[in-house]
């Protein structure tokens, strides 16, 4: 079958921005979100939406409070682990692809 | 007009809540509690004899608004109300005493994220999230 | 239609959703649509202090629009499964592409 074929060729080449996350399936991806968010884990699905299924996952938040008396900004990150979890893909900034060195 | 199952296909899940009572909440983070008597495959919307409840902590108030057409996109959540699961834990107050304690509220964050905005923004920071940005979507 | 029929294999089961306001619902998953709007059934809501609408409701249709994540219950997804599907959708895709651009005349 052609078409096989086709996917075949195709498979471990990169030629438009998803390619890069296919290539990503089954690894441990960074993903950075809206509102300060970033999830780190392992995917196992995604579509042309970017909605994603991550396992193993690791949520950062970093939220931004200001002192009411010194006006000193203080970063405050909180993280949870989610075994399984659906990403809705409009909330997506951006994909990083596998990190290999220093562990995700 | 489109084939009826592709139709179908995405009200069937409201088409079984015609006719209940049903509490919507919309983007905007306001509440409207009314009978549910018509929807389309945008998930517009026909409420009857709909009321606005406001919530202020255990506080709650009721707003009498009649009869609406609800564009679809506004919506974010449609629950059907169980008149089993009591609203004891919470306190009815009249329309008056629920506005004055909603507009202490949104004073009261429109300070906090303004005293925010402000330092964020002289320190070089991008500020986001505008007043109740936690209760729209 | 990946995640739809992903979604309609996981009915019965329960999750949490987890909404772009904060508000997280536990519940039944019922039903999905091609929106994937989701229907949830005997809900709990964690923090019923910050969002007391939620109290007095049982079962609730979600816009899929307003969703940010969806908790799902690890020990009934088949990852190999889940990632083979997704393969096989990104190929079909990709057909379709370059069948459209063999074929410009539609």
């Amino acid at each position: 079958m052609a078409e096989v074929a086709t996917n075949e060729e195709t498979s471990n080449t990169v030629e438009e921005p998803l390619d890069l996350v296919r290539l990503s399936l089954d690894e441990r991806i960074l993903v950075k979100m809206r509102n300060d968010r970033e999830l780190r884990g392992r995917l196992h699905a995604y579509d042309q939406h970017l909605n994603m299924v991550l396992g193993d996952v690791e949520e950062t938040i970093t939220t931004v409070e200001i002192d009411d008396e010194t006006f000193e900004e203080l970063y405050k990150t909180s993280k949870r682990q989610i075994p399984m979890l659906y990403v809705r893909g409009d909330g997506v900034i951006l994909v990083s692809p596998p990190l290999r060195v220093g562990g995700v | 007009m489109a084939d009826l199952d592709s139709v179908l296909a995405y009200t069937a899940n409201l088409m079984s809540d015609i006719d209940k009572k049903l509490m919507i909440v919309l983007k905007d983070g306001r509440t409207l509690i009314g009978f549910l008597r018509s929807v389309d495959q945008f998930a517009n919307l026909v409420l009857q004899d709909t009321i606005e409840r406001i919530h202020v902590g255990k506080q709650y108030g009721d707003i009498p608004r009649g009869l609406f057409v609800i564009r679809g996109d506004n919506v974010a959540i449609l629950g059907e109300m169980d008149d089993k699961k009591d609203l004891t834990q919470l306190q009815k107050v009249s329309i008056e005493d629920i506005l004055d304690a909603q507009r202490e509220q949104l004073q009261r964050r429109d300070e906090e994220t303004k005293l925010r905005n402000q330092a964020m923004l002289e320190r070089g920071l991008q500020p986001h999230g505008d007043v109740g940005s936690e209760d729209t979507l | 239609m990946l995640f739809f029929s992903f979604f309609k294999s996981l009915v019965g089961k329960e999750v949490i959703v987890e909404l772009k306001n904060d508000l997280s619902v536990c519940g039944i998953l019922h039903s999905v649509d091609q929106y994937l709007n989701i229907k949830l059934v005997d809900i709990s809501v964690p923090d019923t202090e910050k969002y007391p609408h939620m109290i007095s409701v049982k079962n609730c249709f979600i816009r899929g629009s307003v969703v940010r994540y969806v908790h799902l219950p690890a020990e009934e997804i088949d990852v190999q499964l889940l990632q083979d599907a997704t393969r096989k959708e990104v190929a079909q895709l990709k057909s379709q592409q370059t069948a459209q651009v063999a074929a410009p005349s539609k």
